[in-house]
């Protein structure tokens, strides 16, 4: 996602710093190339031609040439920034508060609303979900289903056509909740019986946000849906969904632009975990290559709870670091996101140094240990030095799981450098997980570097 | 749908007709300063062809189309154009003359500055960039250095892209006929990514094939996302017809397999399979739907897009259509926005016809698509 603009980005940046001379030819050039990347990536066309322009005029001011590299870059820069926003804006939410989520039909409304549900209810509030989808056939069974399955109390009302009728019936009961989602039809800014609909919702409800769900590969409709959207019940904040298609998003944001309205979150898969709150900066440093790790520990915070978190310090501050605490790190890891996603968080992991296959069998590597610690016992577990005293152990851990003796081998060696780091690091602040900074020490990270240098276990 | 293209366009053949005034002038001043102006005339002529290399160069944005003529062949072009100069000065000055009043050649300049807006254009209207390029490419060989006489000029751009859009739009097929003449039972699959409308697609296909008499019976293949199955479930008490379902998380290829032997057993002329939405990049999800493949054997593989999507719908159509052969398209959405630019870059990357366009939400919403109709209303006829 986002990849074209990042490329040509990077590609503008350095043929204009590496030439000697700056002049209109390249400026064109590299214009040219911006330009397209930025229309295959559904940048509304009015605003293509708009930064080009920008651009191919300031290339024309005579200024030093120097100067006039460093100039262009950052305008460059400042227009990537201009589109895609710039500081990362936190939804603010009171004591009490209704959101009402709006959009296109199959944009991913409903499937957003379960996300941030179990997103904030990770985060302590109690949150509850109201149902006025009357339209679509089967609109409350999705809720109630997704709501069954995060564990949050829906409202909805399976045979009352009327929404303003089913907000009425629960309307006290709602007054309990922090936290109120609101999921309404999907509907089309042109269709002006659903437009008044959504009025009156918005009337009656009173909701202290409303929220447009866009998705990623929307083209160059995004900016009358998002205008007329506005119009009609004001947006204060936008979902894009649909960020894990090869689209690029240009569309959905251009018309956040347009209507002024910050990108809360984005939507990045299927699954209740798969959402990532919006942060402009550390996007355009991901789509560069530089990583994005406040994203990455935002995501470990929200996959796994407080509760295996406790464990696990306080394993690690007895030394006591057993096969079956790496197993639930697994889990977590995976529960996360796959490794490319990952991957493509971590500072200097970005994603065109690794093959996509080796992270593929990375991954099928993890699973296979999962199962391999599930065919132990527990005295293996506690004690896996066992293992290596006793060889016949592994071969049948091996054949219980599914697995090669070399796995098993593999995943000893991976469970011994943990423990060791993690007994040499003392207790690991866990607590401040959350604190890329205060995370670990620099030392430690020269320690692990270190590790991870010299001993290749882990091949990416 | 089409009606805002339709008036950009209008006014894009019109500005068309600049150059043509230009050419008036410019063979004006000619007769004047008959001999003067021959030398000039020549020299620019020369001027022009040096020009033309460097830029080629210079502008990577049409280098794909560019490559595929390899360079050996455009300078053999190029030189056959030359000879063909020389003949054409011995024709004779009165009558070269005559001919530059009435004729005018379209050359590479012209055409770049007149596609440059008519890019914008399309654009504008939502066809992707790599189709808006084929359109260049192919206008580019239709019109480029061909002597047009100036009254038709306006008729030869429109033909032109005339043309190139018949081809890139397929005549569709009638979907109920091809159902009717099939002997056993009709296999449709139903693919795209998520939220595209495949569940209501299929709920109207279905209603169509009931108003024509045609028995059908729908496999609920998504067994993932949340309600699915309650929601095919409603549609087909509504229609009366009957859904062959498991359970969620149960295998897609199976319920499919069971739908068919449904039909099979009770004589049901056509078994729709809708399926999960699933995204192109995902690959577990492809390989899933490689076996439903596999198990179904569909006549028939249709795959639903939004008409509101940008650029991306060549990439997911693309996809779709490497790794499982589209054989038709169903638009849905189309609805919302009046520009109709994703059916001619999905038409383009498949090559396949787009049957239907979803226009709303009740069954009856499914318009049969008509290039031609789409031709005329974009005022090519």
């Amino acid at each position: 996602m986002l990849e074209a603009i990042g490329n040509a980005l990077k590609k503008g940046i350095d043929r204009i710093a590496s030439a000697v001379f700056v002049d209109k030819t390249l400026v064109d050039s590299t214009v040219k190339e911006l330009q397209r990347a930025l229309i295959m990536a559904d940048v509304n066309i009015a605003l293509v031609k708009e930064i080009s322009e920008k651009i191919k005029q300031e290339g024309e001011k005579y200024v030093k040439n120097v100067e006039k590299k460093e100039h262009i870059i950052k305008i460059l820069n400042d227009e990537i920034i201009r589109i895609i926003g710039e500081e990362k804006k936190e939804l603010e939410l009171g004591k009490k508060d209704a959101i009402l989520f709006v959009g296109l039909y199959g944009t991913g409304k409903t499937t957003s609303i379960a996300k941030i549900a179990s997103w904030y209810k990770k985060r302590g509030k109690s949150v509850a979900i109201l149902g006025l989808d009357v339209h679509r056939p089967a609109a409350s069974e999705q809720l109630e289903q997704l709501g069954e399955k995060i564990q949050v109390p829906v409202f909805i009302d399976k045979t009352e056509k009327k929404p303003l009728k089913i907000y009425e019936k629960y309307k006290k009961e709602l007054d309990k909740y922090n936290l109120v989602l609101i999921d309404s039809a999907g509907r089309d800014a042109l269709e002006k019986s659903l437009i008044k609909e959504i009025k009156e919702i918005k009337e009656a409800v009173k909701p202290t946000h409303t929220i447009f769900v866009i998705a990623a590969d929307i083209g160059q409709a995004a900016k009358q849906q998002a205008v007329i959207l506005k119009e009609a019940c004001g947006i204060d904040g936008v979902i894009i969904t649909r960020m894990d298609s090869s689209a690029k998003a240009g569309g959905a944001l251009t018309a956040c632009n347009e209507v002024n309205a910050p990108v809360y979150f984005i939507g990045t898969g299927e699954k209740i975990n798969d959402i990532e709150q919006f942060n402009p900066k550390a996007f355009v440093s991901r789509l560069l290559g530089m990583g994005d790790l406040e994203t990455l520990i935002e995501k470990v915070k929200s996959a796994t709870d407080e509760k295996t978190q406790e464990k696990l310090k306080k394993n690690l501050e007895e030394g006591k670091f057993t096969l079956a605490d790496l197993a639930e790190q697994l889990e977590s890891m995976q529960s996360v996101g796959p490794l490319g996603k990952i991957a493509e968080m971590i500072p200097g992991l970005g994603k065109a140094k690794i093959p996509d296959n080796a992270l593929e069998t990375q991954e099928k590597k993890l699973k296979g240990w999962k199962h391999a610690i599930k065919s132990m016992t527990k005295e293996e577990i506690e004690n896996p030095e066992l293992l290596e005293k006793q060889t016949s152990r592994i071969s049948r851990i091996a054949k219980g799981s599914g697995t090669s003796t070399g796995d098993i081998k593999q995943l000893i060696k991976q469970y011994k450098m943990i423990k060791e780091l993690a007994s040499s690091a003392g207790a690991m602040d866990m607590e401040n997980m959350h604190d890329p900074n205060k995370m670990m020490s620099n030392k430690q990270l020269m320690k692990l570097a270190k590790k991870f240098g010299k001993k290749k276990t882990i091949r990416f | 749908m089409f009606g805002f293209l339709k008036e950009k366009l209008k006014k894009f053949i019109e500005s068309a007709r600049h150059p043509k005034g230009k050419e008036e002038e410019s063979a004006k001043a000619e007769v004047q300063e008959k001999n003067k102006e021959k030398l000039e005339y020549i020299t620019e002529e020369a001027g022009e062809k040096a020009d033309k290399k460097p830029r080629k160069k210079q502008k990577p944005e049409v280098k794909e189309i560019k490559i595929e003529k390899p360079v050996e062949e455009a300078i053999e072009e190029k030189l056959a154009e030359e000879t063909k100069k020389q003949s054409e000065e011995k024709v004779g000055f009165f009558a070269k003359i005559k001919s530059r009043f009435s004729t005018t050649r379209f050359d590479q300049e012209t055409f770049n500055e007149l596609f440059e807006k008519l890019e914008a254009l399309l654009l504008e209207n939502n066809v992707s960039l790599e189709v808006v390029d084929k359109i260049r490419a192919d206008m580019e060989k239709r019109l480029v250095n061909i002597e047009i006489e100036k009254s038709k000029i306006e008729q030869e751009i429109k033909n032109s892209l005339k043309e190139t859009l018949l081809e890139i739009l397929i005549e569709p097929f009638d979907i109920t006929e091809k159902i009717k003449e099939n002997g056993g039972t009709f296999v449709m699959l139903f693919f795209g990514i998520n939220g595209s409308g495949k569940t209501t697609s299929i709920a109207k296909i279905a209603s169509l094939l009931q108003e024509n008499k045609i028995s059908c019976v729908i496999a609920a293949g998504d067994t993932f996302r949340a309600a699915s199955i309650e929601q095919l479930k409603k549609h087909g008490d509504k229609l009366g017809i009957k859904i062959i379902h498991q359970n969620y998380g149960s295998d897609p290829a199976a319920v499919a397999f069971d739908a068919i032997k449904y039909a099979e057993a009770h004589g049901i002329k056509a078994v729709l399979i809708d399926t999960a939405g699933r995204m192109h990049t995902k690959d577990n999800l492809m390989k899933e739907m490689e076996k439903i493949i596999r198990v179904a054997k569909p006549d028939i593989k249709i795959f639903v897009g939004e008409s509101i999507t940008g650029n991306d719908a060549t990439e997911q159509a693309r996809q779709f259509n490497s790794s499982f052969g589209v054989d038709a398209i169903i638009l849905t959405k189309a609805d919302v926005d009046e520009k109709g630019g994703t059916a001619i870059s999905v038409g383009y990357i498949t090559g396949k016809p787009i049957l239907f366009l979803g226009t709303g939400q009740d069954y009856h919403s499914l318009e049969k698509f008509h290039p031609n109709e789409i031709i005329a209303n974009l005022g090519l006829e």
